[in-house]
């Protein structure tokens, strides 16, 4: 056979391209959502379906007890609010201060905003380990003049846990004001808005879709944060990402209530993402582009 | 949350907080009014971030230990003792504190490649418009919304050794006769690198995936006029335009991947096998096991000292450029 005969035709290439794509895409798409899946499947197995014996796929013994017995092996339900209330609130202060701060780098070149600009990313690089002791001590600073605890009650870490997220937000809300034209409040303006209400009516509806992007990346900043959380959140503030760890006992881990609660935990936030899909990703794949 | 928004909005730029920030008096006033909108951001990072460097700074030159953690003003001035004892490599601590960070920089590397890499292939097949992309594309990112503390535990659970599906999966196709040890000895890296990847790869992808679909489509027109085949485009048209968003992907990637600390920790717990004791890790146990913070902070120094470096070296060579054009 001569290299001719071997070659294939254009078409043929393509269709081999794509199929080859789908069959990527495919395979991505599998590695992505096993492990989600199999969180949910083994909730519903036995201890021994999961440690004994031979892992299956689909066999189970539908076995919900385990979503009974997780609320009375660990305090689950104190641990779900309180990362529940810890997250929602960190997630609206940040987003208010980081749409004030986002707007203004945005619109405005003051001097200075380089230097602004580089502390933002510059946040980014300090290893929480570094500051978690300071911070620690400069609470029970606070506590000792200004007479308000800090250390393990909502307000200190989220006050902790907003300012770890804020400069991010300013970041990727920024970029998303960049997309916005500045002759539209220019607009407004001219028709008597203030700037506040131009910033308001014209640039944050514009925006929603960044903003909503943005609100998911700060809570689950604060969602899964440990490292504080373990120091300074513990009592009657311990969150979900300290409290689940208690599933696993020193001689059991008990997977299959662990993975019973994971679900629990997954499962809102999943649904929230899916409701509002469409301008999450809107706003995840247009505005964060920029740097 | 409007009324929250109008309120702080007023507080801010009324009571003129801003003006107390260094040379307020001489900016004009619409670059004030730019201070009074980031006031409050900047004073948060001011009491959360900046002092709290400072201070550790300070404590790492300080003999802060158990006996002056109430009063550690009056602990003893060492000068830069703890530098020299805790990266000494010829003692204990020295060697585990150099082995931890080549570890670090060894996870951090590894989850960079393996993000790019999974990233940049997702965000090229998405970007084939297909039918239902917009429905694979929201499953893709599920991994980076689900939350982490509860899917590294699922990792783990996959990682066992006895009962995995990991290890039953590999047996079953014949890649290995015996099951491993993932989550013990030098695998415990692998498993804790492959985990980190599943959980960051959909952020490398949707940024990607945005640059992507900001490339105008007359240059691949243009490179088609030229003779350019489907490698040729991927090679002289989407990388080079991908190289401004892709630089910021991978500095930020290897950052938060040194500094992190939720996988380690969720996934091995408080005593790791050593191959996964990394920095942080390393340091959390030094410091609160033996109370030696005035160490810890010595060592956190460090750390912070070598991802600014690599941020500085990466930042010049490979951001600056566009930043600054972008800036102008």
């Amino acid at each position: 056979m001569t290299p001719d005969e071997w070659a294939l035709s254009e078409a043929t290439k393509d269709r081999l391209f794509a199929l080859a794509s789908k069959g990527l895409l495919l395979t991505i798409l599998i590695w992505a959502l096993f492990p989600i899946y199999w969180m949910v499947f083994n909730s519903f197995r036995t201890r021994f379906e999961i440690v004994g014996g031979d892992p299956s796929f689909t066999e189970t013994s539908f076995h919900y007890q385990n979503y009974i017995d997780m609320w009375s092996r660990v305090d689950l339900i104190e641990y779900f609010m309180n990362s529940l209330i810890i997250a929602s609130v960190t997630t609206a202060i940040a987003l208010c201060i980081a749409c004030l701060g986002g707007y203004a780098f945005s619109r405005y070149r003051f001097p200075g905003r380089r230097y602004v600009g580089a502390s933002l990313i510059g946040t980014q690089l300090i290893p929480g380990i570094l500051i978690l002791l300071p911070m620690f001590m400069l609470f029970r600073t606070f506590h000792d003049t200004v007479g308000v605890q800090l250390i393990n009650t909502y307000q200190g870490i989220i006050f902790v846990y907003t300012t770890f997220a804020v400069p991010f937000a300013i970041w990727m809300l920024r970029g998303f004001f960049d997309t916005i034209p500045a002759s539209l409040e220019e607009a407004a303006r001219v028709d008597g808005c203030t700037r506040f209400q131009a910033l308001v009516r014209i640039v944050l509806p514009l925006a929603a879709p960044g903003i909503a992007a943005t609100g998911m990346f700060v809570f689950l900043v604060a969602f899964n944060e440990v490292l504080f959380a373990s120091v300074m959140a513990r009592g009657d503030v311990t969150p979900l990402s300290i409290g689940i760890q208690q599933f696993m006992e020193r001689d059991q881990n008990y997977w299959g209530e662990m993975m019973a609660a994971s679900t629990v935990a997954t499962v809102p936030i999943l649904l929230l993402f899916v409701l509002f899909q469409k301008p999450i990703v809107k706003g995840l794949t247009e505005g964060g582009v920029k740097q | 949350m409007a009324s929250a928004f109008t309120r702080l909005h007023e507080r801010v730029t009324d009571g003129g907080l801003g003006q107390y920030l260094p040379l307020y008096g001489r900016l004009d006033e619409k670059h004030q009014y730019a201070y009074k909108l980031l006031f409050p951001a900047l004073a948060m990072m001011f009491v959360v971030h900046f002092i709290p460097v400072v201070w550790g700074a300070t404590i790492s030159v300080m003999g802060v230990n158990s006996n002056y953690i109430a009063d550690w003003t009056s602990a003893p001035f060492v000068g830069l003792e703890h530098y020299a004892f805790v990266m000494d490599p010829t003692t204990t601590i020295g060697s585990r504190y150099w082995y931890s960070i080549s570890r670090t920089v060894l996870w951090s590397v590894g989850v960079l490649v393996g993000t790019y890499v999974l990233g940049l292939t997702a965000a090229l097949l998405l970007n084939q418009e297909f039918k239902g992309s917009f429905f694979v594309r929201t499953l893709l990112l599920l991994p980076w919304i689900a939350p982490a503390i509860v899917t590294l535990n699922v990792w783990r659970m996959m990682f066992l050794s006895e009962s995995g599906i990991i290890n039953h999966a590999l047996m079953s196709i014949g890649l290995i006769d015996e099951p491993m040890f993932w989550l013990l000895g030098d695998q415990a890296l692998w498993s804790m690198t492959i985990a980190h990847v599943w959980l960051q790869f959909p952020w490398v992808m949707i940024m990607l995936y945005a640059g992507l679909q900001s490339i105008p489509q007359q240059l691949y027109e243009a490179a088609a006029i030229d003779g350019a085949g489907r490698w040729g485009k991927f090679r002289y048209v989407t990388l080079p335009q991908l190289k401004p968003v892709s630089g910021v992907v991978v500095l930020l990637m290897l950052l938060w991947t040194m500094i992190d600390f939720t996988t380690p920790y969720v996934m091995f717990g408080g005593s790791p096998p050593s191959s996964v004791e990394v920095t942080m890790v390393y340091i959390y146990n030094f410091s609160f096991r033996a109370f030696a913070f005035g160490r810890g902070a010595a060592m956190s120094v460090g750390l912070f000292v070598v991802a600014m470096v690599l941020a500085t070296i990466y930042y010049r060579r490979f951001i600056r450029s566009d930043f600054e054009e972008e800036t102008q």
